[in-house]
């Protein structure tokens, strides 16, 4: 498991863009944390990555953004997804293997997770804009807060 | 009789008219999931070049699933469209059936899977001979070690089919005797699902009206979907 620390919203961007040129195109990335700890704010890094143009934000409401770039991505939001009914007709299989999918509240999935899932656990820190990025099911051994 | 039918369960799309068990014509393109915007087009197309108006269509045919949840409502949404303004009747059959018509008058034992993905396959096997297609097994999800565990009860030779066939020939770790099928019997095809609708037609099977169509998405029992929440959930709401 790769440990990375983030001090301030800019950072996380930027790891994320970082982490983005790690990406193939048919990844899934599944995002794990509480509310405010920066999940929406590094998939943004992971698009700049990915030279995508678009606004990115939470698809709380929609449940699924798509983003053109380098590669497909599809933007998931699980937050009202509560059983795998919910899930199913998000359409949500359909989608894998055909682009790059994030996901921002995997815990409400975690049991149905691909075996090949990235996953990455997003905690607070101890001061005020500090986060902890624990990534998990992904080979990587670099600075990425550079 | 004159049959159209449409296959949108999985990456390809497919569309056929058929007149009882001849086949008229097909189209069909694997080209990834723009079901949406390439189905349409290719029942006009086909209509057109076979020069028979949609009013000379006497019988409706589409898998129902299971399938993709997009591709399966995007086939069978058009079926209902199609079908809905003469109210001409409907059949619907499902896709690993349908796959199996891809085999029809061989003698063979085929196990049809689709991929379910999370390692898991929709299947079902059928055992085929000169005159007819006898199901052996219901339409199932399950996981790939536990279909190999079935396979080996058969105890003979399984011809795999279906987009998940490379996947499971891949697994096979116990050495099975399994073999692939042919690349151009691998896919799920409109005129199969017209033939096996004639044959379900001619059993005697009660036609319905389009709005009786429903997908069969074959989903997990409601036991494991629950399994779905998360403990850590109960706390964050």
């Amino acid at each position: 498991m790769l440990r990375i620390i983030s001090n301030s919203c800019k950072q996380t961007e930027k790891i994320g863009k970082n982490f983005a040129h790690k990406l193939f195109g048919t990844e899934i990335i599944a995002l794990f944390g509480d509310l405010g700890v920066g999940k929406t704010t590094f998939t943004k890094g992971i698009c700049l990555g990915l030279d995508i143009k678009t606004n990115v934000c939470s698809p709380t409401f929609s449940i699924i953004n798509e983003y053109d770039g380098r590669h497909k991505v599809y933007h998931f939001d699980m937050y009202r997804v509560k059983n795998m009914d919910d899930l199913y007709s998000t359409g949500f299989f359909d989608y894998i293997g055909n682009g790059i999918i994030i996901i921002e509240w995997s815990e409400n999935i975690e049991k149905i997770l691909p075996q090949n899932s990235i996953k990455i656990f997003i905690e607070y820190g101890n001061c005020e804009n500090q986060r902890i990025f624990n990534f998990e099911g992904v080979n990587m051994n670099e600075n990425f807060s550079d | 009789m004159k049959i159209l039918a449409i296959d949108s369960s999985a990456k390809p799309v497919s569309v056929a008219v058929s007149e009882d068990q001849n086949l008229l014509g097909e189209f069909f393109i694997n080209n990834g999931l723009t079901h949406s915007q390439t189905l349409a087009p290719m029942v006009a197309d086909i209509l057109k070049v076979l020069k028979i108006n949609i009013n000379g269509i006497d019988l409706f045919a589409v898998s129902l699933g299971p399938g993709s949840f997009t591709g399966l409502r995007i086939g069978i949404a058009t079926i209902k469209g199609l079908a809905f303004a003469n109210n001409t009747p409907c059949i619907g059959v499902s896709t690993l059936n349908s796959i199996a018509y891809n085999f029809w008058r061989e003698n063979k034992t085929v196990c049809v899977v689709m991929d379910a993905k999370c390692n898991n396959v929709y299947t079902a096997i059928f055992e085929i001979s000169e005159s007819k297609i006898t199901r052996i097994t219901q339409d199932r999800l399950m996981s790939i070690e536990d279909l190999y565990s079935e396979v080996e009860k058969l105890e003979k030779e399984v011809i795999l089919v279906g987009d998940g066939a490379v996947l499971c020939y891949n697994k096979n770790k116990k050495k099975l005797k399994v073999r692939l099928a042919l690349e151009n019997k691998q896919n799920q095809r409109a005129s199969s699902v017209a033939l096996a609708a004639y044959a379900s037609y001619s059993n005697g099977d009660a036609v319905i009206c389009p709005s009786e169509l429903k997908p069969v998405y074959l989903r997990k029992s409601q036991a494991e979907r629950n399994l779905i929440v998360d403990s850590k959930k109960e706390i964050l709401l």
